[in-house]
C-alpha cells in the first residue's frame, strides 16, 4: 500500500526534517505514527498525502512509484487518501452536510445518491442536529468530528488522520476510534499520529515512532 | 427526505465592490464604443445614399448681373434636361441655398451679404450611367460659368470619416478587452491567494484543476455579467436618451444621421456584457490553471 525507502525531506535550505525514513505499510493494515513535537510526524503525513514532494528517496503509493508517476495522475490517487488534518481544515462558508459531502462533490457524484450517506455519517459522530451548522459556530470536538466524518465519506483506501482525538472527550476518542477500525475492518488501511498514549494502549495496533526526523522503534502488531 | 442545494464551493467575496465598478464602467465605455461604430455606418450610408445618385451644377459669378446668370441658369437647366440618364433636374430656390450654408455659418444677416452661388440639382436615373466628362463641357459651353460637382470626391471623404470613426471604435473595443481581461487576472491572482486554503485543500482532495478552475472562472463569470451588463445598459440609456431629445425636437446634429439606435441595434449591447464575461471567464481559467500548475 505504502512504501518509503530512505525518504529523507528539508523544507528550503533548512535541516533535514526526515532522514532515511523507511517502512511498509501493507493493505489494511492499522498502525499508531508516535513522537514528539516537532519529530516530523505531520510532514510524514504531509508525503503520504501527496501534499510535498520528498527530497529524497522513494516513496511507493499504491503500487506507484511517485517520481516516475504523472502529475495528471495525482488526483486519482489523492482521492483514495483520507485525510483528517490537525488544523481540521474545513470550509468555513459551508455547512457541516456540505464539508462531509466535498470529496463525494469534487468526483462528481451526484447529491440525491450521497445525501443518506452523509447524513447517517455525521449521525454516527454525534452530529447528526448539527447538519446544517457552519464550522465557525461548532465547538472543536464537533469540528474535528465533521473533519473526520470528511475524511472516510468516501471509504478511501488509505486514511492518515492526525491527532484525530485531541480534541473530544475519552468516550467520544473511542467511539472515532471505533469508527476506524470499522473501516480498517472494511479494508480501509489507517494511520494515526497521535500523542495519546491511552489510545494506543487501548489497541493492539502497531506503532511506529518517530525521533528526530527518523523511524527508530517499531512495535509490530500483537496478534 | 428534505431536497438539499449544495453551498457554492468559493465563498462569496468581500471588497469586490471596485472590480465590479471597474468592470461596470468598461461595459459602459464599450457599449459606447459600439454605438459609435454603429452610428458611423449608418451615416456612411445615408451619405452615401444622399449624395450618390445626384449631381449638382453651381453658377457663381457675382461680377456678372443678374439677368446674366439667370440666363446661364436657364441654359444649364436645359442641358441637364436634355442630357441622358439624368431623372430630373430643378433649380433650387435662394432661400433653399441659404438654409443650406445655416448650420455651418449660423443664422445671421451676414449670410445674405455673402455671394452665394445659384444651384441646380439633378437626379441620376437609378441605374443609369452618365457621361460627366460629355455633360461638364457641354455645360462650360452653355453656361461659361457653371461648375460640375458629382459629389464623388466629397462622398469619399465622408466616407473614410466614418470608416476612420468605426475603426477607432473597434480600436477602443479591443482596448477596453485587453483592459477586461487584465483587471481579471489581476483580480483572480487576488482570489485566488485569499482562497489559497480552499484551493490547496480541494487541491489534496483529488479535486482536478478544471473543477477548482470552474468554481473561480463561473465567479467572474457572473460578477462580470452583471458588471458589464450595468454599464451596457446604462450607455444604451444614453443613446435612447439622446434619440428622445432629438425626437422631441429639443436638439439635433448636423449633417448625422438620427442618434436614436434601432431597437435591434441596442439588441447588440447585450453583446457586451457577454462578451466581457467570457473574457473574464477565459482569463480567470488560464489564471487559476497557471497557479495550480505550481503547486505539487
Amino acid at each position: 500500500m505504502v512504501r518509503f525507502e530512505n525518504v529523507g525531506m528539508r523544507y528550503g535550505t533548512g535541516p533535514e526534517v526526515l532522514r532515511d525514513v523507511t517502512f511498509i505499510l501493507e493493505a489494511g493494515s492499522f498502525t499508531f505514527l508516535t513522537g514528539p513535537s516537532g519529530a516530523g510526524k505531520s510532514t510524514l503525513l504531509k508525503l503520504m498525502f501527496l501534499g510535498e514532494a520528498p527530497s529524497r528517496g522513494l516513496i511507493t503509493l499504491f503500487s506507484r512509484d511517485l517520481a516516475t508517476t504523472k502529475r495528471r495522475d495525482f488526483p486519482e490517487l489523492r482521492r483514495r487518501i483520507g485525510v483528517v488534518f490537525q488544523d481540521f481544515r474545513l470550509l468555513d462558508h459551508l455547512s457541516a452536510f456540505d464539508n462531509v459531502a466535498l470529496p463525494l462533490r469534487i468526483t462528481g457524484r451526484n447529491p440525491k445518491a450521497y445525501h443518506q450517506d452523509v447524513e447517517e455519517l455525521l449521525s454516527w459522530v454525534g452530529l447528526g442536529n448539527r447538519l446544517d451548522a457552519k464550522p465557525p459556530t461548532l465547538s472543536g470536538g464537533e469540528q474535528q468530528r465533521v473533519a473526520i466524518a470528511r475524511a472516510v465519506v468516501a471509504r478511501p483506501d488509505l486514511l492518515l488522520a492526525d491527532e484525530p482525538t485531541g480534541n473530544v472527550d475519552p468516550d467520544m476518542g473511542q467511539r472515532l476510534i471505533r469508527l476506524f477500525e470499522e473501516l480498517n475492518k472494511l479494508g480501509t488501511t489507517v494511520l494515526i499520529a497521535t500523542h495519546d498514549r491511552a489510545l494506543i494502549a487501548s489497541s493492539q495496533a502497531r506503532e511506529m515512532r518517530l525521533v528526530d526526523g527518523r523511524l527508530v522503534e517499531l512495535r509490530m502488531p500483537r496478534l | 427526505m428534505s431536497e438539499r442545494k449544495p453551498g457554492g464551493i468559493m465563498p462569496r467575496e468581500k471588497g469586490a465592490a471596485p472590480l465590479d465598478v471597474v468592470i461596470g464602467v468598461m461595459g459602459f465605455l464599450a457599449a459606447l464604443a459600439l454605438g459609435a461604430s454603429l452610428l458611423a455606418d449608418r451615416a456612411s450610408e445615408s451619405w452615401r445614399l444622399g449624395l450618390a445618385d445626384r449631381v449638382t451644377v453651381q453658377i457663381l459669378a457675382p461680377e456678372k448681373s443678374t439677368a446674366t446668370i439667370n440666363t446661364e441658369i436657364g441654359a444649364a437647366l436645359k442641358v441637364l434636361r436634355e442630357t441622358p440618364g439624368l431623372a430630373r433636374a430643378s433649380i433650387v430656390s435662394e432661400q433653399d441655398t441659404v438654409n443650406l450654408v445655416k448650420p455651418w455659418l449660423g443664422n445671421d444677416s451676414l449670410i445674405a451679404e455673402l455671394p452665394l452661388p445659384r444651384l441646380i440639382e439633378g437626379t441620376i436615373t437609378p441605374g443609369a450611367r452618365v457621361d460627366l466628362q460629355s455633360l461638364r463641357s457641354r455645360l462650360k459651353q452653355a453656361a461659361p460659368d457653371s461648375l460640375l460637382d458629382d459629389h464623388t470626391r466629397w462622398i469619399g471623404r465622408l466616407r473614410s470619416f466614418a470608416r476612420g470613426i468605426k475603426w477607432s471604435a473597434y480600436g477602443i473595443l479591443l482596448l477596453i478587452a485587453i483592459a477586461t481581461a487584465a483587471t481579471v487576472a489581476f483580480a483572480t491572482r487576488a482570489g485566488l491567494e485569499a482562497q489559497r486554503a480552499i484551493v490547496e485543500l480541494l487541491h489534496q482532495m483529488g479535486a482536478q484543476s478544471g473543477f477548482i478552475a470552474r468554481a473561480f472562472e463561473w465567479h467572474y463569470f457572473i460578477a462580470t455579467m452583471a458588471a458589464a451588463a450595468a454599464g451596457s445598459a446604462l450607455a444604451a440609456g444614453a443613446f435612447v436618451t439622446a434619440g428622445g431629445i432629438e425626437f422631441a425636437g429639443l436638439g439635433t446634429v448636423p449633417f448625422l444621421p438620427p442618434l436614436a439606435l434601432k431597437p435591434t441595434e441596442l439588441c447588440l449591447f447585450a453583446g457586451v456584457p457577454l462578451g466581457a464575461s467570457l473574457i473574464a471567464l477565459g482569463t480567470a481559467r488560464i489564471s487559476v490553471l497557471g497557479a495550480l500548475r505550481r503547486i505539487y
